[in-house]
């Protein structure tokens, strides 16, 4: 300690009187509390930096290939829309990091201790961060899709292939990015909150993501059952074109599929499910457990 | 004031705290003192309810803390200076957890003033010594102006000066009329800053009391007689409550009684005294008295081993004073 603070310690109640009305825990303070440690963390800051340069990079780099492909004769039936669908695809791993390590974090330095001690409902703090992890990712997502709207139109617009805002399905597509990185982030979040540690956590979410929903693709009576109603596969319909959702039941139904084929918002009521039932879990082993 | 009734904590099948009841009184320093793994942690953790007891309940002024309108100012708490995220700056993690209850730049400002954080108050935690570790802790215990404060091993890692300004801190919240409830396996810094001790061991509590009755109970105070005629003073002292040993032929050890009485039994039978000298037991002495049958782990090498109590010439009792404090569980 330095000499100054050898002196009595008065200090610690000068200020007492002053401040005493309105010191109490209230649900918005829990979530300013919980955006002063999201912004304050430089993996967060990165982690968003990569997700926007991610999504706007590749729809940059599939709009130049396409106009440096197309002769101009085609004209623009808004498939260009696609481009944002893929981008979506990789930047949802950048999104599903922060979503896991957004609680993992505090669990593996032992900050979830002054976590519980300052909200000792502790439930306040779990949804706190919920609502700043999804507010965030939304709005960096939407500033995302801005931004590659406005790098297609440049590079595209000439060819009139850029993407045609009028069109309600191209529409539903732009919302629905956003949407699909923010359940998804929220999913990742929800199995960070149950698993409580990083790699187990990041493995769960990226290896059923990637690797899992994949496998489940198989021509096999069960998977395809079973298939459109996991998270991923589900969730990103609403950021798929129709055009695109209609091609692939075509290809499934050519192949024998028995599966269900969701419409946009059904599949996205099905990721929000999943969301809310590991919530739930997470909620109540976050009560029950000792932190 | 914080109240313990039957509580109990199992972690499997390791009883952690057994039954233990307390309070823990405002306007004075209470000591929590016990050998390592005694259960004191665990304990606090209770309190602020980081675990949940097994059996039994634990209340600050009257309930349970996360009942608290206000828990960080009702009670503040340094359980585990480790408890921070190492990527944020000590003044980041301050704002973020006064935000929570309203409290501003302002307070945090205060408090990282307080505790000597100027100087690394925008640096990232992960590169924080002990010592400021600490620091931060106490920090961030101080930030509501809490009622209770709760520190569990404070002076951990802390320079002099620290372990000082702490004492002072303590004894000043104390004085305000506030409860103050510190934990230390320090017998030595206890008897310096707390007026009351509650004793641990093996997740039991084997005293309450006084820090002067605590020292008085564990080891009595003893009397070292030397005198040619000892034989005659041995006979002439033995009474109910009195106990007499003797090394060597002229030299006795009298407790029970005191050198003033054993001066006037020798002078009123003209017995010749060569010296006799009230020896006080140390406090260290009276803790190892107390805790000796419940130290329940010593270090070894290869990790930790169950101690036998029975086994006086084992060095885990000693080990428990002079070791750090384990935090991680």
């Amino acid at each position: 300690m330095s000499t100054d603070a050898l002196a009595p310690p008065a200090a610690t109640s000068s200020q007492a009187g002053s401040r005493t009305n309105d010191v109490r825990l209230t649900f918005p303070r829990v979530v300013k509390s919980e955006w002063i440690k999201f912004r304050t963390l430089r993996s967060t800051i990165w982690t968003l930096a990569i997700t926007l340069a991610l999504m706007v990079g590749v729809v940059a780099l599939l709009s130049a290939i396409g106009a440096s492909q197309s002769d101009g004769r085609e004209t623009g039936n808004g498939s260009s829309i696609v481009v944002l669908t893929a981008a979506t695809a990789l930047a949802q791993l950048a999104v599903t990091i922060l979503g896991v390590l957004v609680i993992t974090g505090e669990y593996s330095t032992g900050m979830i201790r002054s976590t519980l001690a300052a909200v000792p409902r502790r439930l306040p703090a779990l949804w706190a961060k919920g609502v700043v992890l999804a507010a965030s990712i939304f709005v960096v997502s939407s500033v995302a899709v801005a931004v590659s709207l406005g790098i297609m139109q440049l590079l595209l617009g000439a060819k009139g292939q850029a993407p045609d805002l009028g069109d309600a399905d191209t529409a539903r597509v732009l919302v629905g990015v956003p949407l699909y990185l923010t359940g998804i982030a929220l999913f990742a979040f929800a199995i960070g909150a149950v698993l409580r540690h990083s790699a187990g956590a990041l493995a769960t979410v990226i290896g059923l993501l990637l690797v899992i929903e994949n496998l489940f693709l198989f021509p096999w009576k069960p998977f395809q059952l079973i298939s459109p109603f996991l998270p991923g596969t589900a969730g990103s319909r609403i950021m798929t074109p129709q055009a695109q959702i209609d091609l692939m039941s075509q290809a499934a139904r050519a192949q024998g599929s028995v599966g269900a084929v969701l419409s946009p918002w059904q599949g996205y009521g099905v990721l929000l499910a999943w969301v809310a039932v590991l919530l739930t879990v997470a909620a109540v082993l976050l009560r029950r457990r000792n932190a | 004031m914080i109240e313990a009734n039957g509580l109990t904590m199992r972690y499997g099948k390791k009883t952690a705290v057994d039954d233990v009841t307390f309070t823990v009184h405002p306007g004075r320093v209470t000591g929590f003192l016990g050998p390592n793994g005694a259960g004191k942690s665990t304990t606090m953790r209770l309190i602020v309810g980081l675990d949940h007891p097994t059996r039994g309940t634990v209340t600050v002024n009257g309930r349970r803390y996360d009942q608290h309108r206000a828990p960080m100012q009702e009670v503040g708490s340094l359980l585990d200076a480790k408890a921070v995220h190492t990527g944020r700056s000590a003044y980041n993690h301050l704002l973020a957890m006064g935000a929570t209850h309203g409290i501003g730049k302002t307070r945090v400002r205060e408090v990282i003033e307080m505790t000597g954080l100027e100087t690394v108050a925008k640096k990232r935690v992960g590169g924080f010594s002990l010592g400021m570790g600490q620091r931060l802790g106490i920090a961030s215990a101080l930030l509501g102006d809490p009622h209770t404060l709760i520190l569990d091993e404070p002076v951990n890692g802390l320079d002099p000066e620290g372990v000082v300004w702490v004492r002072n801190l303590v004894r000043f919240f104390a004085g305000e009329g506030r409860t103050v409830f510190l934990s230390s396996h320090l017998m030595s810094e206890m008897a310096l800053t707390a007026d009351h001790i509650i004793v641990v061991g093996r997740g039991k509590v084997l005293a309450d009391a006084p820090v002067a009755e605590i020292v008085a109970r564990a080891a009595g105070t003893t009397v070292r007689v030397c005198s040619p005629q000892a034989a005659r003073l041995v006979e002439l002292l033995a009474g109910p409550g009195i106990t007499v040993t003797s090394t060597t032929p002229q030299w006795l050890e009298v407790t029970g009684s005191t050198a003033r009485k054993i001066g006037e039994v020798a002078a009123a039978a003209q017995l010749v005294l060569h010296e006799l000298t009230p020896v006080n037991a140390s406090l260290e002495e009276a803790y190892m008295a107390l805790t000796q049958e419940s130290v329940e782990y010593h270090s070894t090498s290869t990790g930790l081993k169950r101690l036998h109590p029975d086994d006086p010439t084992h060095p885990g009792a000693a080990l428990a004073l002079s070791g750090t404090e384990g935090q991680t569980r």
